[in-house]
């Protein structure tokens, strides 16, 4: 059985609508307008248990809906989910002893005290015996590396160490699925890092499942193996992060450094060049439509080289270009 | 026996049974960590407390003033004393009463309501608990300092009675105030803004719950109206109870407070079920 199974899931919100003005405040009182706006329009997917599937879309693409709704807090307009079997909105305090869940932007733990004191907060809520309690914060204290933290009030520590705390309460009942909204937002890349450390740890150690949403594409990349992209409340793709790879990263960049000048006409048939200099050249080329071979032979023929280098688009460019394919 | 929440499912798939004293332990947890959050800032508490000694003040040139231009030593049964014990009573009451409404609306405008209600507590008595702890907090500090205040200007307090009567009702008075801010701030996952609200339901307390003066004082039809209305629960009746301590005034100051805790508490029930099941979160 999957762990999270949503089948043609949609919510439509009532968004009021005025004028400009005070004739369109007057007119809103005495006959307000409503705009339907479709949050969620028919989403269907799954995921297994323990896995770390990636949801990422562009701002107003559906995702924190979604999320709100697996965890119960949201009632969708149609369409069916179950969650470790339950129905969320209808079962929400069970299901909330098997989920954890992190919103980015939303602190759980309270900004006056230690961790350790909404740690124990939660304890109680979850109804974990004191020396289960008393394990579980020194175990998740040491996976998270946040021992020296725990004990400094919460609005004293930085951002990214805040995160690892709230991440660290979120799993201190030992939920089997982890719904993580933005857990990034805001982290510089050191702090990124530790936290995407962590949340795989985890994975390792007690195999949560982890639905993550990110605008960060390198959270995706280096933690889930599958991701489903959304835009405008539908699903635009659902793969494999690597397959995503493949079928998208065929444009290559070059650059390329040599010992003596170039020639100034300097160009290779099939690859665009991007920037010409005189010991060096930045090009661009795809691999569906020139080969690499006699682009790398051509780039050796044109003198004795000192350096190549040879990048893919970023899994942000690519997503861009998902997104602007379905702009259409 | 089974709380509601019975019936979740552990890790291994097992129906976990919840005692109600796990249950129970949940907000008094909440309940603690509330007064250590209130505690976090000591400095600020007793600021807040200082407030009732500039009203103490007030009332005292005020009163003082109205006694001696009536001529009597006692209006409507309340020697100045009285009345000064009364008002403390009743600022004590007023000036603790954790604003839940404003609480409700603000994580509602900025969506950490959605915390709240995807863990496994009851969202009304999770308020109720963590408004209990900050209450108590300020209750005891106001008392304190409004007390000595008013020993000083009037003389002693009334006899122990006073005080144990009145603690007993004012924690019945917590939770029917605690239920129409609950009702207001339920209003904010439909309407957001609560401030008019807010400003009426305030405006009732400080006129017909007796925060001003003392019920007693009004004309004999303001009175009645006064006496039928939930607000005279809130403040009037354990600051009255407080100056005039008896078994019988007791009994009656509990029953109404039941009486409209069961009504107030009933329709605060009904709308959260209703509010919960329409629930719009910002940032969706």
């Amino acid at each position: 059985m999957p762990a999270i199974s949503v089948r043609d899931l949609r919510k439509t919100f009532q968004m009021k609508r005025k004028s400009a003005g005070l004739r369109g405040s007057l007119r809103a009182l005495w006959r307000p307008t409503y705009q339907s706006i479709e949050a969620v329009r028919g989403l269907s997917f799954e995921m297994e248990d323990g896995e770390l599937l990636g949801f990422i879309g562009p701002n107003g693409a559906g995702k924190s809906t979604t999320i709100k709704i697996l965890t119960g807090i949201l009632h969708p307009s149609s369409g069916e989910a179950a969650v470790l079997g339950h129905v969320p909105w209808q079962d929400r305090q069970a299901l909330a002893f098997q989920i954890g869940s992190v919103f980015g932007q939303r602190p759980q733990l309270w900004y006056h005290l230690p961790a350790v004191d909404t740690f124990y907060l939660f304890g109680k809520i979850y109804e974990i015996d004191d020396s289960s309690l008393k394990r579980r914060i020194s175990f998740l204290a040491e996976a998270f590396e946040i021992e020296e933290l725990l004990e400094t009030p919460v609005r004293k520590l930085s951002l990214g160490q805040r995160m690892r705390c709230e991440v660290a309460a979120s799993l201190l009942h030992r939920p089997r699925v982890l719904l993580l909204d933005e857990p990034s937002i805001g982290l510089d890349v050191v702090a990124k890092q530790r936290l995407r450390m962590t949340i795989q740890r985890m994975n390792d150690m007690e195999g949560v499942g982890v639905l993550l949403t990110s605008h960060d594409a390198g959270d995706i990349e280096t933690l889930c193996r599958r991701v489903i992209i959304v835009n405008h409340g539908e699903i635009v793709y659902r793969d494999k992060v690597s397959a995503l790879k493949r079928r998208y990263l065929t444009v290559k960049t070059v650059d390329v450094r040599y010992n003596e000048q170039l020639a100034p006409d300097f160009s290779l048939p099939g690859v665009e060049m991007v920037k010409v200099g005189r010991y060096g050249a930045k090009m661009r080329f795809d691999t569906r439509v020139t080969p690499v071979e006699p682009v790398i032979s051509g780039l050796a023929a044109a003198g004795s080289l000192a350096d190549v280098t040879v990048s893919e688009p970023s899994l942000e460019e690519v997503i861009s270009a998902i997104y602007a394919r379905t702009e259409v | 026996m089974r709380s509601k929440e019975a019936g979740a499912l552990t890790g291994e798939g097992r129906v976990r049974e919840h005692s109600s004293a796990a249950v129970a332990g949940k907000y008094w947890a909440v309940f603690r960590t509330q007064l250590l959050n209130s505690l976090a800032y000591p400095i600020d508490l007793l600021g807040r407390s200082l407030l009732i000694v500039l009203f103490m003040w007030i009332f005292m040139n005020l009163w003082r003033v109205t006694y001696g231009a009536v001529g009597a030593s006692s209006i409507a049964g309340l020697t100045l004393a009285d009345t000064m014990w009364y008002l403390m009573m009743a600022e004590a009451v007023m000036l603790s009463k954790h604003d839940l409404s404003e609480t409700f609306s603000e994580q509602v405008k900025d969506g950490s309501v959605a915390y709240l209600l995807n863990k496994p507590f009851n969202f009304i008595l999770y308020h109720f608990a963590s408004g209990l702890g900050d209450s108590l907090l300020a209750f005891g500090g106001n008392l304190l300092i409004g007390s000595a205040v008013v020993w000083l200007m009037v003389g002693p307090p009334p006899g122990i009675a006073g005080w144990i009567f009145a603690g007993a009702a004012v924690v019945l008075s917590w939770l029917l105030d605690f239920c129409f801010s609950a009702l207001i701030g339920l209003s904010a996952f439909v309407v957001e803004e609560t401030n008019a609200f807010r400003w009426i339901y305030q405006k009732f307390l400080l006129l017909l719950g007796g925060v001003l003066i003392p019920l007693d004082f009004f004309p004999a039809w303001l009175q009645t109206i006064s006496l039928n209305l939930p607000f005279a629960w809130i403040i009037y009746g354990p600051a009255r109870l407080f100056v005039e301590p008896s078994l019988a005034r007791l009994g009656h100051v509990f029953l109404q407070q039941c009486i409209w805790l069961a009504v107030v508490g009933g329709i605060v029930w009904v709308i959260y079920r209703r509010v919960v099941a329409r629930l719009v979160i910002n940032g969706g």
